[in-house]
C-alpha cells in the first residue's frame, strides 16, 4: 500500500486499429504534444498523469496499446485489471470504424464486466475526408451502451474531455460501488473493493 | 552707480539697482515713500562703500600677480621655440616609419603570392605526375597507385584546375585533365566491374582489394553495398548451410529440442562476427559514420534468412497449429482436441531462446552503430545527430527479424497462458496434504508453476512478454486459483451433532451451511468428518501461504528483472511496466488475506462458539450468592473456571497442531473477545454477596492467566471490562466505588459508563438501591 497523494488510481486502456491515432491522444493529453511522424507502437507503452477534478486528485495510469494484429496477445492481457477502455477508431477510415464489432468482442471475451468504454472518433481536424458519419458513430455506440466521443489530437478538441469525463464517471461508479459494498456485507470470498474515499462531486 | 556695477556686485545685490531708479524718485511724492527710499539708498552707499574698500585692498596682491606674469614672458618664447622643433621632428620619424612599414607589407604580400605561385606549380606539377602516374599505374594494373592518383586529384581545389586553364600552359593542363578525367573514369568503372566480379566469385583478397579503393575514387556508397552484397552471399550460404543441418539433424541430440534457437543464433553470431571482423576496414578506409549503412545492407540478409529458419520452425515444430489448438480449447473451456501442456513445454521454451537471441542481436547492433555515429558526429550540428538516431531507430524496429519475433511472441503469450492455467488446474486436481504438513501440495506446485512460466516468459528478453504473463499469473491467482480455495471454505468446517442441533438455532451463519451441508453431515460418517476438518484447516493455512508466496514471488520477479533489463536500451520505461504489473499481482496478496480473515471468523462461528457459548453460560448453574461455607467448598472443589480451561485445552488442541502458530495465534484472539463478550453477559444474569464477589474476582484471574498464557496478543485489553466489573463485585460499601471513580481513578482508565457502573453494583445482593442510586459518578 503507498501513501501516494492521491484519492484514486484508475487504470485506462486505449485500443482499436493500428493507425487511428490512440499514441496521439495519449501524448496530446500527457505531454501536451502532437508528434508528426509518430511510429507504429511496439507492444504497450504507459504514462501517468495525474488530474484533479472538483479537489478530487485522480492518477490516471494510461496503457497505450499497439493496434497491429500481432500484439493482440500481449495487449489482451491488459484488459482485464482496466477500469476504462477507449476504443478508438479514425472518423476519415471506414475500416477502422468497421472493426468496431470486432474489438466489442474481445472486450466482451477479455475484460471484467464492469469496465467503462468509451468510443472515440478521432482526426475531426480532417473533416474534409470524414467517412464515418457522427450521426452513425453515435447510433452504434448508443446500441452498445457506450459513451462518444470525437477529437482531434492534432488540434487538442475533446481530448483533455475524454479523459477528464472518463475521470468523472469513474469517480461515480467507484462511489456507487462503495456504497453497494456498504449495504451488503461481503460473501466469504468475494471480498471487498478497496476505495479510501468519502466524498467529492462532480460536475 | 554704473560704473560700480561690476558683475560680481551686480550678482550681489540685484534688488538696489530698481531701487533707485531716477523717475521712481522723481515720481515719488510722499515724504514717507521719500523717507524709505532715502533709508534704502543710505544702505546700498554703505554697503558700496564696503565692497569699494574690499576691492582697493586686493591692489597690492594683483600687482605682485602682474609682476610675476612679465617675468614669465622671455620663458613662454622659449618653449614655442622647442615645441615647433620637436613636432618636426616627430613628423620626420612618422613619414620614415611610414616609408618602412608599406615596404615591409609589399614585401608580404609578394611572399604570399610566391607561396600561391608554388602551390600552384606544385599542384600542376602534381596533376601532371597524377596523369602521368595514372596512365603507368594503369597499365601495370596497379589500382591501389591509379586510385591514389585520382584521389589526389580529387582532392585538389577545383578552383586551382580552373586557374591553371587559365594561365599560359592551358592546352598543356587542359590535355592532362582531360587525361585525368578519363582515367577516372575508366578506373571507377574498372575497379567497380573488378568488384563486382570479386564478389560474384566469392574471392575475399580481391573484394577487400576494391573494396578499399572505391572510397579513394569517392564511391563509398557503391563500395559499401558491394562489400554488403558478398558479405551477405557469405551469411547466405553459410545460413543455408546450418538450416539443412538443423532440418535433417537426429532428434535424439542433446540440442534437438532447440536446433532452430541454435540455428538462428549461429545466423546472428554471424553477423556480430563480421561487424567485429569488417567494421576495423570499414573504419579505416572509409571513415566512421559507415557501420550503419553496411549493416542496412546485412540487415536485409539476415531478414531473409531469419524468416527461413522460422518458418522452418514453424513447419517443424507445429507451431501454428498448437497455437489453434490451444486457442481454441481456451475459447470454449472443453474442446475435442487438447494439448497436453507438457508437449508444450519444449516449444515455449525454444521461442523464448529464440526471442532472446534476437533481442541480444538488436542490442549488440544498437550498441555498435551508436558507437560509430558518436564518433562520426562529434561535431555535427543536432539535427544530423538527430536524424541518424532516427534511421538507427527504424532500421531496428521496422526490420523483419523484429516483426518476425513480435509475431512468435505473439503466439507464444496464449500458449504459455494455456500452459500455466492447464498445469495450475492440474496441481489442483492432485493436491494432496502429507500427515504432519500444515499446508497442502497444490500451493506451493502453483506458485512453483507461476514463476516457471513468468521465469520463461523473462527468458526472452522482451519486457512486453513478460508484462504480459505477470497480468496472466495475476488474473488466474486472483480469479481461479482464489476460487477453488474459496470452494473449499464454503465446504466449511464439520460441526458435531450436538453443535448442529444448537446452529440450527442461530441463524448467523448462513452461507456455510447451506441446506446440502446439513444432509452431507448426518450422512458423514466420524472418519470423513474429521477429514473435512483437517481439509478446512489446510485450507486456511494454503490461503496464508499464498498471501506470503506472492510476496515471495513478487519480490523475485523484481529482482531478476531488475538484472535483466537493467543495461538493456529505454530500460527505465521498461522497468516502470514491469513495476506497474507487478504491484498489481502484489495487491492480490491483500485479497488472500482478507479470505483468511474470513475463513477464521468462520471457523470461530461454526467450531468455537457454539462449544464456548454454552460452558460459559454454566457460569449462570454456579450460585455466586454464597457465604463462607460455599466459599470454603469452591476453594476445594471448583466449581467452573477449571473445567473450562480444560475444555477450552482440548477445544483448541486440534486447531494448535493443524494450524500455523500465526493462524491458531489469530483465532485465539477471537475466541477471547467471544469468551470476554459472553462473560460479560453471562455476569450481568447473577447475583453476588460479597463473597461471590471475590469469588469470580479469583475466577476471572485464573482464566485471563490461562488465556494468556495461550496467545501471544495481549488479551488484558479484551478483558478490561471484565476486571473492572470483578473490582465493582469486590467493594465492601457502594461508597467504595468513589475511592476508584473520578480523580481518585489513578491510573485506571474505566471501560464502563456511570449507568454501566450502576448496573455491576445492583448485582450485588447485598447493596441497596437507594445508595447505588445516591451516588454521583
Amino acid at each position: 500500500v503507498t501513501m501516494e497523494d492521491y484519492d484514486y488510481l484508475f487504470k485506462i486502456v486505449l485500443i482499436g486499429n493500428a493507425g487511428v491515432g490512440k499514441t496521439c491522444l495519449v501524448r496530446r493529453f500527457t505531454q501536451g504534444l502532437f508528434p508528426p511522424g509518430q511510429g507504429a507502437t511496439i507492444g504497450v507503452d504507459f504514462m501517468i498523469k495525474t488530474v484533479e477534478i472538483k479537489g478530487v486528485k485522480v492518477k490516471l495510469q494510461i496503457w497505450d496499446t499497439a493496434g497491429q494484429e500481432r500484439f493482440r496477445s500481449i495487449t489482451q492481457s491488459y484488459y482485464r485489471s482496466a477500469n476504462a477502455l477507449i476504443l478508438t477508431y479514425d472518423i476519415t477510415c471506414e475500416d477502422s470504424f468497421r472493426c468496431l464489432p470486432e474489438w466489442l468482442r474481445e472486450i466482451e471475451q477479455y475484460a471484467n464486466n464492469q469496465v467503462v468504454t468509451i468510443l472515440v472518433g478521432n482526426k475531426i481536424d480532417l473533416a474534409e475526408k470524414r467517412e464515418v458519419h457522427r450521426q452513425r458513430a453515435e447510433e452504434f455506440a448508443e446500441a452498445q451502451s457506450m459513451l462518444y466521443l470525437e477529437t482531434s489530437a492534432k488540434e487538442s478538441d475533446n481530448v483533455e474531455k475524454l479523459f477528464l469525463d472518463l475521470a468523472c464517471e469513474l469517480i461515480r461508479e467507484a462511489k456507487q460501488n462503495t456504497l453497494d459494498n456498504n449495504e451488503s456485507a461481503p460473501m466469504p470470498g468475494e471480498g471487498k473493493n478497496i476505495n479510501y474515499l468519502s466524498c467529492c462531486s462532480i460536475n | 552707480m554704473e560704473e560700480v556695477g561690476s558683475p560680481a556686485v551686480r550678482r550681489s545685490c540685484p534688488a538696489g539697482l530698481s531701487a533707485v531708479r531716477a523717475e521712481t524718485i522723481e515720481g515719488l511724492t510722499e515724504l514717507e515713500d521719500l523717507e524709505r527710499v532715502y533709508a534704502q539708498l543710505c544702505g546700498e552707499e554703505a554697503e558700496v562703500q564696503t565692497e569699494l574698500e574690499a576691492l582697493a585692498g586686493q591692489q597690492s596682491s594683483i600687482e605682485t600677480k602682474m609682476l610675476a606674469l612679465q617675468r614669465l614672458g622671455p620663458n613662454l618664447q622659449l618653449i614655442e621655440g622647442d615645441a615647433a622643433q620637436l613636432s618636426g621632428m616627430i613628423n620626420f620619424t612618422c613619414s620614415l616609419a611610414e616609408n618602412v612599414s608599406s615596404k615591409v607589407r609589399q614585401l608580404d604580400l609578394t611572399k604570399k603570392r610566391l607561396y600561391q605561385a608554388i602551390q600552384r606549380a606544385d599542384d600542376i606539377l602534381d596533376l601532371k605526375f597524377c596523369t602521368d602516374g595514372v596512365q603507368t599505374a594503369l597499365r601495370n594494373q596497379d589500382y591501389e597507385q591509379a586510385a591514389a592518383h585520382i584521389h589526389r586529384y580529387l582532392s585538389l581545389d577545383q578552383s586551382v584546375i580552373e586557374l591553371s586553364r587559365q594561365g599560359g600552359e592551358s592546352t598543356a593542363v587542359d590535355a592532362s585533365l582531360a587525361l585525368l578525367q578519363e582515367a577516372e573514369l575508366s578506373l571507377k568503372a574498372l575497379v567497380t566491374k573488378r568488384l563486382e566480379e570479386a564478389v560474384a566469385t566469392g574471392d575475399l583478397p580481391q573484394v577487400e582489394r576494391f573494396f578499399k579503393i572505391l572510397p579513394l575514387l569517392g564511391l563509398h556508397e557503391q563500395g559499401l553495398a558491394q562489400f554488403a552484397q558478398y558479405l551477405c552471399s557469405q551469411l547466405a550460404s553459410k545460413a543455408e548451410e546450418n538450416l539443412l543441418l538443423a532440418v535433417g539433424s537426429d532428434l535424439g541430440e542433446r540440442r534437438a529440442p532447440v536446433i532452430f534457437a541454435d540455428t538462428l543464433t549461429l545466423l546472428l553470431e554471424g553477423i556480430a562476427r563480421i561487424v567485429e571482423t569488417h567494421q576495423p576496414i570499414v573504419e579505416t578506409y572509409y571513415g566512421p559514420g559507415r557501420l550503419y549503412v553496411l549493416l542496412t545492407h546485412l540487415q536485409k540478409e539476415c531478414d531473409v534468412q531469419a524468416q527461413k529458419v522460422v518458418d522452418k520452425f514453424i513447419k517443424q515444430r507445429d507451431y501454428h497449429n498448437k497455437f489453434q489448438v490451444v486457442q481454441s480449447s481456451m475459447m470454449r473451456g472443453v474442446s475435442a482436441e487438447k494439448i497436453e501442456p507438457r508437449e508444450l513445454d519444449p516449444v515455449l521454451c525454444e521461442v523464448t531462446l529464440m526471442n532472446s537471441r534476437a533481442e541480444l542481436y538488436l542490442r549488440f547492433l544498437r550498441r555498435r552503430i551508436t558507437a560509430d555515429f558518436e564518433v562520426a558526429d562529434a561535431v555535427a550540428a543536432e539535427t544530423v545527430i538527430r536524424e541518424h538516431h532516427q534511421s538507427l531507430e527504424r532500421l531496428l524496429k521496422d526490420c523483419q527479424l523484429s516483426r518476425t519475433m513480435q509475431e512468435l511472441i505473439g503466439f507464444y503469450i496464449p500458449m504459455e497462458e494455456y500452459y500455466m492455467r492447464e498445469t495450475v488446474n492440474k496441481a489442483v486436481a492432485m493436491d494432496t496434504a502429507e500427515a504432519g504438513q500444515l499446508s497442502s501440495s497444490m500451493v506451493d506446485d502453483v506458485f512453483y508453476i507461476v514463476k516457471k512460466c513468468i521465469s520463461r516468459a523473462l527468458t526472452s528478453g522482451s519486457s512486453d512478454c513478460v508484462c504480459a504473463m505477470i497480468n496472466h499469473a495475476t488474473s488466474m491467482l486472483e480469479a481461479d486459483f482464489r476460487e477453488v480455495l474459496v470452494c473449499k471454505l464454503r465446504a466449511g468446517y464439520p460441526a458435531s451433532a450436538l453443535q448442529d442441533l444448537q446452529r440450527g438455532v442461530s441463524s448467523a451463519v448462513s452461507l456455510m451451511q447451506s441446506s446440502l451441508q446439513h444432509g452431507k453431515i448426518q450422512t458423514l460418517g466420524i472418519e470423513s468428518q474429521e477429514q473435512a476438518k483437517s481439509a478446512y484447516l489446510v485450507t486456511l493455512n494454503n490461503v496464508e501461504v499464498c498471501s506470503e508466496n506472492i510476496s515471495t514471488l513478487k519480490k523475485n520477479l523484481e529482482s531478476d528483472c531488475a538484472k535483466l533489463f537493467s543495461q538493456a536500451a529505454g530500460s527505465e520505461h521498461a522497468q516502470a511496466k514491469i513495476d506497474s504489473c507487478l504491484s498489481d499481482l502484489m495487491n492480490t496478496s491483500s485479497k488472500f488475506k482478507d479470505l483468511l480473515q474470513e475463513g477464521l471468523q468462520e471457523l470461530n462461528n461454526t467450531a468455537i462458539k457454539p462449544q464456548v457459548k454454552p460452558w460459559i453460560s454454566n457460569f449462570l448453574s454456579v450460585s455466586h450468592n454464597i457465604e463462607e461455607e460455599e466459599f470454603s467448598e469452591y476453594e476445594a472443589n471448583d466449581p467452573w473456571v477449571q473445567q473450562l480451561v480444560v475444555q477450552l485445552e482440548q477445544l483448541m488442541a486440534e486447531f494448535k497442531v493443524g494450524l500455523s502458530p500465526m493462524i491458531y495465534d489469530t483465532l485465539t484472539s477471537l475466541m477471547t473477545s467471544l469468551i470476554a463478550m459472553e462473560l460479560e453477559k453471562t455476569v450481568f444474569k447473577c447475583t453476588f454477596s460479597r463473597l461471590g464477589g471475590l469469588q469470580f474476582d479469583k475466577e476471572l484471574r485464573s482464566l485471563v492467566a490461562y488465556l494468556s498464557s495461550v496467545t501471544s496478543w495481549t488479551i488484558r485489553d479484551k478483558f478490561a471490562r471484565l476486571t473492572q466489573m470483578a473490582t465493582i463485585l469486590n467493594l465492601e460499601r457502594v461508597s467504595e466505588i468513589l475511592d476508584y471513580w473520578g480523580p481518585n481513578s489513578g491510573p485506571l482508565t474505566w471501560r464502563l459508563t456511570p449507568a454501566e457502573v450502576r448496573q455491576v453494583l445492583a448485582l450485588r445482593v447485598d447493596f441497596r438501591s437507594e445508595d447505588i442510586k445516591r451516588l454521583r459518578l
